[in-house]
């Protein structure tokens, strides 16, 4: 059985091999990136192109991308309903929680700033919405699972709130482009405030519609664990 | 890149071709996750060579965050009892 | 550039065998794991341009990687999380109801 699959493997990398192996290896930039590369800080503002082209030029890309992480943290959640067995009931030493009582908020702080300056430098929305949730993982981890319950930040009652909030913030920042006379999740054209690329307030509706998608996979990703670790 | 780059970023891909096989062919579930997380770790350096400092970051922290710490909670919860 | 080729086609072919010839399901989904990660890798390397400098303009530089094959990673690396977290809650409730994690002990027992 092994050795057939063996042979199966080498025949489909072989011709895996000899059809990519003429894709040239090229010297300049292609038509489609070399327009975002002369054009991206005039038409949207923002310095980070990555961002400017995931937030601005691709947006609905990214909307899809969103309902992708809403339906899988919502699976999770029926497949996961009923309580069932603790298995973080204690915490850990008290040395351990003293030192994690001093980190937590720079934790914190350093997410929402990878968050905010996304189009200035390298970050964005999901980078600091994962750091967001891998918080509440570490917390989880350290104070145990009665002590998560009774916080209100990031308790898993409210995750589901936040998540909504997250979700309508980006639609509506995409209808109000609809409303003013222009598509759908327009940037400069519909009226956004932009003022000059490197600032921290500038770029239109990239900062906020940064935010929407920061808020909707920190609280997906918190929801997911929370079902998987025994939480209600 | 010049020579000496180049020669740290082919050193890298063995190292990644290395841990993969390491990780699907041992027998401990714990340790294949360990060298999955550590498969995470070398692709984040080879991002940060092929000049993606993006990509890196969110690689780093899902990769190494998020997915290794799903794995062990769930290896934990499907851990045969002891007869 | 071949030889970078060669190293992401291995890569894929480790992870293909562990799909396919491994009996435990967690064995499984680390080869479909290790497969995602050769794909991101193959996007990545061939939008690298020589000397090329990160895509965030300072005013500095004069050649810039390829930008466009870093979005479309970013996207996929978070739906690949997903998917791996949602197939992990589904073993679970698979070690619930058969008390066991192999597959051919899943194929013979009978509810």
């Amino acid at each position: 059985m092994k050795y057939y699959c063996v042979l199966l493997i080498a025949v489909l990398s072989l011709v895996l091999f000899l059809s990519l192996q003429d894709i040239p290896v090229a010297q300049d930039l292609m038509p489609a990136s070399s327009h975002y590369v002369n054009s991206g800080v005039r038409d949207t503002g923002a310095t980070n192109l990555v961002n400017a082209i995931l937030f601005d030029y691709r947006g609905f890309d990214t909307l899809g991308e969103a309902t992708v992480i809403f339906a899988s943290a919502a699976a999770f959640k029926m497949l996961f309903s009923h309580k069932r067995i603790f298995s973080f009931r204690y915490g850990l030493s008290p040395i351990v929680k003293t030192g994690m009582g001093i980190y937590s908020p720079f934790i914190f702080i350093f997410g929402i700033y990878v968050i905010m300056a996304g189009h200035i430098s390298p970050g964005g929305g999901f980078q600091g919405g994962v750091i967001i949730a891998s918080l509440s993982i570490l917390l989880t981890l350290v104070y145990g699972l009665w002590y998560k319950v009774r916080r209100t930040v990031f308790s898993p009652a409210i995750s589901s709130n936040i998540e909504s909030i997250g979700g309508f913030l980006f639609l509506g920042i995409g209808l109000t482009g609809i409303l003013t006379g222009n598509y759908f999740l327009s940037n400069l054209d519909a009226g956004f405030f932009a003022g000059t690329p490197g600032h921290m307030f500038s770029a239109g509706s990239i900062p906020i519609l940064n935010i929407a998608s920061g808020l909707k996979v920190a609280a997906g990703l918190s929801i997911i664990f929370y079902s998987i670790a025994g939480g209600e | 890149m010049n020579l000496l780059l180049s020669y740290i970023y082919y050193l890298f891909l063995l190292l990644l071709v290395i841990s993969a096989v390491f990780s699907i062919a041992s027998k401990n579930l714990l340790c294949s996750v360990i060298f999955m997380s550590l498969f995470n770790l070398f692709m984040v350096i080879i991002f940060l060579l092929l000049q993606a400092p993006d990509v890196a970051m969110a690689e780093a922290v899902v990769g190494m965050g998020f997915t290794t710490a799903l794995f062990i909670i769930t290896i934990s919860k499907t851990k045969e009892e002891e007869k | 550039m071949k030889f970078t080729l060669v190293f992401i086609i291995v890569i894929m072919s480790i992870g293909l065998y562990g799909v396919l010839a491994k009996d435990n399901l967690i064995k499984k989904v680390i080869g479909i794991s290790i497969m995602e990660g050769a794909v991101f890798l193959f996007l990545v390397s061939y939008g690298y341009r020589q000397d090329g400098a990160p895509p965030i303009i300072t005013g500095y530089e004069t050649r810039i990687v390829d930008p466009v094959p870093q979005a479309l990673t970013l996207t996929a690396i978070v739906i690949g999380a997903s998917t791996t977290a949602l197939m992990l809650g589904i073993i679970i409730k698979i070690f619930n109801n058969y008390k066991t994690l192999e597959t051919k002990e899943i194929r013979r027992l009978r509810g």
